[in-house]
């Protein structure tokens, strides 16, 4: 008797191995990886989607912005991502990855700002920062306050050591992790810009660059700078039983808890939509799309995908994922990008 | 005893202690640990005891209230104006969903306010309205009074989470939109309903739209892809090395391994997965299939030694018995052994399965950490898992989703539950089989 | 007739007549191994037809490892190795084209503890026969069972209760069934590895009865540690002592009149 059983579920067992790989071989709908930034804005577009037309769903994976740029230009086939998302440019030695693998025509769709924010407790008083006090704060080496050329480790343990305006509450910041696209934005627009600050640094910028990365990049480990994991609502709800740390984190997190966060004003201006989109809040950055051309027409829905990403009611200043707290592109970038898109324009490394 | 010597020496000396004495001055310091270590275990127990209710208590009380969902009475005509006649399900819901709610505040007049007015409202609507309008054409010119769910803000508001007494600037529902929401709920239009959503759709960015279904339907292909392959494999694996295999070198390494495979983290299995079945077999990513075969290759180790310590505890007494009456070793294990074996087995399956069930991290790396919305109909279909389910939603930004997350750690317990009452139920029967 | 043969190392022969006037197994020089220990050495022994055979002896003297040399069940334990020669009715049993089966549907064994399986009375008789092809059909297997269980006078005790578990017997019971269990295969020879050890005496003397009778039809041999049983129960006796046969000979003889100072030694219970 269980000798029956046994050849069944063998039996089943080959069944759905026999079923599944020719499947492979077809698929109905779009596949899309990358930025865990782009991730909350990317499926929106996608459920819209799949809820107004007829095509399925496209499936929307978060690999991060490197992982799925890895994984789009490993080759073309149904079983490679149609698109894939990212909270930076492509880089040359990815585009010439792609080309390699035979991803040779890759339409770029710039797609929107994201703000990065620092944001505490609204129980407290609102915070004003500049960059180079971030860096001061979060560094783990600084220039000695005496002066000269030398650094020191951090001394700073309350804000107002680094500035008497600011509260004489210990420093305590809830960042990303290194692995985060967040971390590594906050690294260039922030801490970078703060190092700089420092004439002598500034000059290192260009002479040994080794050198001020280290200096700029390399963040406090005396327990002050805290890495919270991925996970920003995370951040934010202990942001709300801790008013005295500050948390960093997108903008689209502090734009769905207004009730209970604030964001710093960072070199004078607040992180808000408005001063977002019109590129005076210093800490935002560009998000992209990156879309297989050999793809379309071959998985159906890309192109039709691509027009609802590009409409005014999803990426326009009223659209839906301005609603969902991304940062749309002025008037003529819009404008400039959507033609590209109508046009399948492929991109071209300068 | 009996002997005059032993009795006389004892009367000599009556300051001799004796046996029971020393027995009887030691009783109180012997019963005095036993009642000591008696109160240790029992507080251990009670403080684990109290951290699951506490586990219990939090979850429950973030995540019920996932299970009701505000909806809003709105009295819909379906102005023909709107409907497509050629093909209905192809009509402008979205602007017969504004058009409504127009004709419900008809002061409203300026942009800016009838944008504000319609976020009131799910997007969820348009989709309801469409629905109907397939099932039955004839709607056309008619009006009829439906619930349609409201917008996770007024939900949330509904349900308490938004504070009304912060500055009009910080909260995400301003006081105009309090206005209406106050007026819709003075004429009984907002109402708390069972959220059945939840339990019948898939993934959504929409929390008041977004269910558990596609991730519990995915859980339950992977887990029954898992089932179907680690447990034959694992028990006829731990049938031939327990029973048949020759003692040997190659035997004890392969032992070795399988025992450094159940310690290795769930990780680097996803790793395997992708490197074997995605990119050498080029099998599709985030499917159940793929899922399935990861999840078995990392539950296979538990279950083989779960099986063998089980084989070892069946008493040698009833191989002998079946072999002396002239059975051939696969005999005697099939019939009698394994029988008898089963429960055991069962039990490291379940514990393997129940692992398996709250798995993410092997899932990341063949792409089942995903936005999937439609729910997977085969083992092929692109699918997520109900743990990957919490993982994203306790990631996603809007306030709704946070006890969404509870409720689907609710949804995710409760099929541990299932499934572990199933093993025992199954256990039962086995046991009783005689 | 040489008398109160000194035992030494050097000198092994057995005392006693080995052979049977009409043997159904024949034993020639059995060594048995367990790795680098020898268990059995060079023991020389015939089982006559319908008799019974007793194996007596100190514990650890051999006489169980020898028993199951008899249907091969040291093939169990990786370590043992047996040569020499053992044969039922002229067939080599370690032939190395011998299958086991076969052999041990032709020499059932009991053992030492009752060991029913956790089944039914009705199929731990009935699972002999079924996986040996013997019956076909219903009728058959009920009259199969009716006579194992009548021949292991079980009968009368368990006719209305066949379908309960073979577990919640006594302990005498369970043995009883066990030999109903060996005996549904229609084996020639039955082991009995020390059936009384784990009995009480009315238990056991049921079981001494049961062996008496079961004489008319079956050669068997029994491992006993109690002399009295061996008295009772046997026509043949064979004494073993550190893996080595020492002495063999008609069962009154050798309570009587042993001829070796160790057979002596133990039966007057001088050790043992």
């Amino acid at each position: 008797m269980l000798n029956k059983t046994r050849v069944s579920v063998l039996g089943i067992l080959l069944l759905t191995l026999a079923a599944g790989v020719p499947q492979a071989e077809a698929r109905d709908y779009i596949t899309v990886v990358g930025s865990s930034t782009v991730y909350p804005f990317a499926t929106v577009v996608a459920e819209q989607f799949g809820k107004t037309t007829k095509f399925k769903t496209p499936k929307i994976e978060a690999t991060g912005s490197g992982g799925g740029l890895k994984l789009f230009c490993s080759g073309v086939g149904v079983e490679f991502p149609d698109m894939t998302n990212a909270s930076r440019r492509i880089k040359k030695s990815e585009v010439e990855q792609c080309d390699k693998n035979g991803v040779k025509d890759i339409i770029e769709i710039k797609i929107g700002y994201d703000g990065i924010v620092l944001a505490n407790s609204k129980k407290v008083e609102h915070l004003h920062f500049t960059r180079k006090e971030i860096f001061l704060a979060l560094a783990k080496e600084v220039p000695d306050p005496k002066g000269g050329t030398s650094l020191i480790p951090n001394p700073y343990r309350k804000w107002s050591e680094i500035n008497p305006e600011l509260p004489g509450t210990k420093i305590e910041v809830l960042g990303p992790p290194p692995t985060s696209g967040t971390r590594d934005a906050f690294m260039e627009l922030v801490m970078e810009t703060g190092a700089e600050g420092f004439d002598w640094i500034k000059a290192l910028a260009k002479s040994d660059k080794q050198q001020f990365k280290e200096i700029a990049h390399t963040m406090r480990e005396d327990g002050l700078f805290v890495e919270a994991g991925e996970n920003d609502n995370l951040i934010v709800q202990k942001l709300a039983v801790n008013p005295d740390a500050v948390g960093i984190f997108g903008f689209s997190f502090l734009d769905q808890n207004t009730d209970k966060m604030q964001g710093a004003f960072v070199d004078g201006v607040e992180p808000t939509f408005e001063a977002i989109a019109e590129g005076q809040y210093p800490v935002s950055r560009p998000l992209y799309m990156y879309v297989k051309k050999a793809h379309a027409g071959v998985i159906p829905g890309i192109k039709e995908f691509l027009n609802e990403f590009t409409s005014e009611k999803a990426w326009g200043e009223d659209g839906y994922l301005a609603d969902k707290g991304m940062i749309p592109m002025p008037d003529e970038e819009r404008a400039a990008f959507r033609e590209d898109v109508q046009k399948l324009k492929t991109l071209t490394l300068k | 005893m009996n002997n005059p010597d032993i009795k006389q020496s004892r009367e000599a000396e009556p300051q001799y202690p004796r046996a029971i004495d020393i027995v009887n001055r030691g009783l109180a310091k012997r019963y005095g640990k036993e009642q000591r270590f008696k109160i240790y275990g029992l507080t251990a127990v009670v403080l684990s005891l109290s951290f699951l209710a506490l586990l219990f208590f939090t979850i429950f009380s973030n995540g019920y209230s996932a299970f009701f969902q505000t909806f809003v009475k709105l009295e819909v005509f379906f102005d023909p104006a709107f409907i497509d006649t050629d093909d209905p399900a192809n009509s402008n819901f979205p602007g017969l969903v504004k058009k409504t709610l127009r004709d419900e505040f008809p002061e409203v007049k300026t942009r800016k306010e009838k944008k504000e007015l319609y976020s009131l409202i799910s997007s969820g609507a348009a989709f309801q309205l469409q629905k109907m309008i397939q099932q039955q054409p004839d709607l056309a010119g008619r009006t009829v009074t439906i619930r349609v769910p409201a917008d996770d803000d007024v939900d949330m508001l509904n349900k308490g989470n938004i504070t009304r007494d912060v500055p009009e600037s910080d909260r995400r529902i301003n006081d105009r939109q309090l206005a209406w929401i106050d007026k819709w709920a003075h004429e009984g239009k907002i109402t708390k309903r069972f959220n059945t959503a939840f339990f019948t759709s898939g993934d959504s960015r929409e929390p008041e739209l977004a269910g558990i279904l596609g991730a519990l339907v995915g859980s339950i292909l992977t887990l029954t892809l898992t089932l179907l392959l680690s447990f034959p494999v694992g028990v006829a694996s731990a049938v031939y090395l327990e029973e048949f295999a020759p003692r040997n070198r190659w035997v004890d390494i392969v032992e070795v391994n399988i025992n450094n495979l159940a310690a290795v983290p769930s990780i680097v299995f996803g790793l395997l997965g992708l490197a074997v079945f995605i990119n050498f077999f080029h099998m599709p990513r985030s499917a159940p299939l793929v899922g399935g075969l990861v999840l078995t290759l990392m539950t296979l180790p538990v279950i083989i030694i779960a099986s063998r310590v089980s084989l070892q505890s069946v008493p040698p007494s009833i191989r002998e018995a079946a072999l002396g009456i002239g059975a051939s070793k696969m005999q005697t294990v099939l019939h009698h052994v394994l029988p008898l074996a089963l429960p055991g087995m069962l039990t490291g399956t379940i514990i393997g399965i129940a692992r398996a069930l709250g798995e993410t991290a092997p899932l990341l790396m063949i792409g089942m950490v995903a936005f999937i919305v439609d729910i997977p109909s085969g083992f092929t279909d692109p699918a997520t898992a109900l743990p990957v389910q919490i993982f994203l939603w306790a990631d996603s930004p809007e306030r709704g989703f946070v006890e969404r997350t509870s409720a689907a750690i609710i949804v995710l317990l409760a099929l541990l539950v299932v499934i572990n009452s199933l093993a025992v139920i199954l256990r039962n029967r086995f046991e009783r089989r005689w | 007739m040489l008398t109160h043969k000194k035992y030494t190392r050097e000198h092994r022969g057995t005392v006693g007549r080995i052979e049977s006037d009409n043997p159904r197994m024949t034993c020639r020089s059995v060594d048995v191994f367990y790795g680098d220990k020898q268990a059995i050495i060079d023991v020389s022994i015939d089982i006559g037809r319908n008799e019974v055979i007793a194996m007596i002896g100190p514990s650890g003297c051999g006489k169980s490892t020898f028993l199951r040399c008899l249907n091969r069940m040291n093939d169990t334990i990786a370590t043992c190795r047996v040569t020499g020669d053992i044969r039922l009715d002229d067939l080599d049993i370690y032939d190395k084209n011998i299958d086991v089966v076969p052999l041990r549907a032709q020499v059932g064994m009991v053992f030492q503890k009752p060991n029913p399986f956790p089944k039914s009375i009705y199929d731990n008789i009935a699972y002999g026969p079924r996986i040996h092809g013997l019956v076909s059909n219903k009728p058959e297997e009920d009259e199969i069972v009716e006579t194992s269980l009548k021949k292991a006078g079980l009968w009368e005790e368990v006719k209305d209760r066949l379908n309960q578990p073979g577990t919640s017997l006594s302990g005498g019971q369970q043995q009883r069934l066990c030999i109903a269990r060996t005996i549904a295969v229609s084996p020639e020879v039955i082991l009995m590895d020390e059936p009384c050890s784990a009995l009480d005496p009315i238990a056991t003397a049921t079981i001494e009865g049961l062996i008496d009778e079961l004489r008319e039809h079956y050669t068997i041999a029994i491992v006993t540690h109690s002399m009295q049983q061996a008295a009772r129960v046997s026509q043949r006796t064979a004494y073993f002592h550190l893996g080595d046969l020492i002495e063999v000979g008609e069962t009154k003889k050798i309570f009587t009149n042993p001829q070796h100072e160790l057979t002596e030694d133990y039966i007057t219970g001088r050790f043992g």
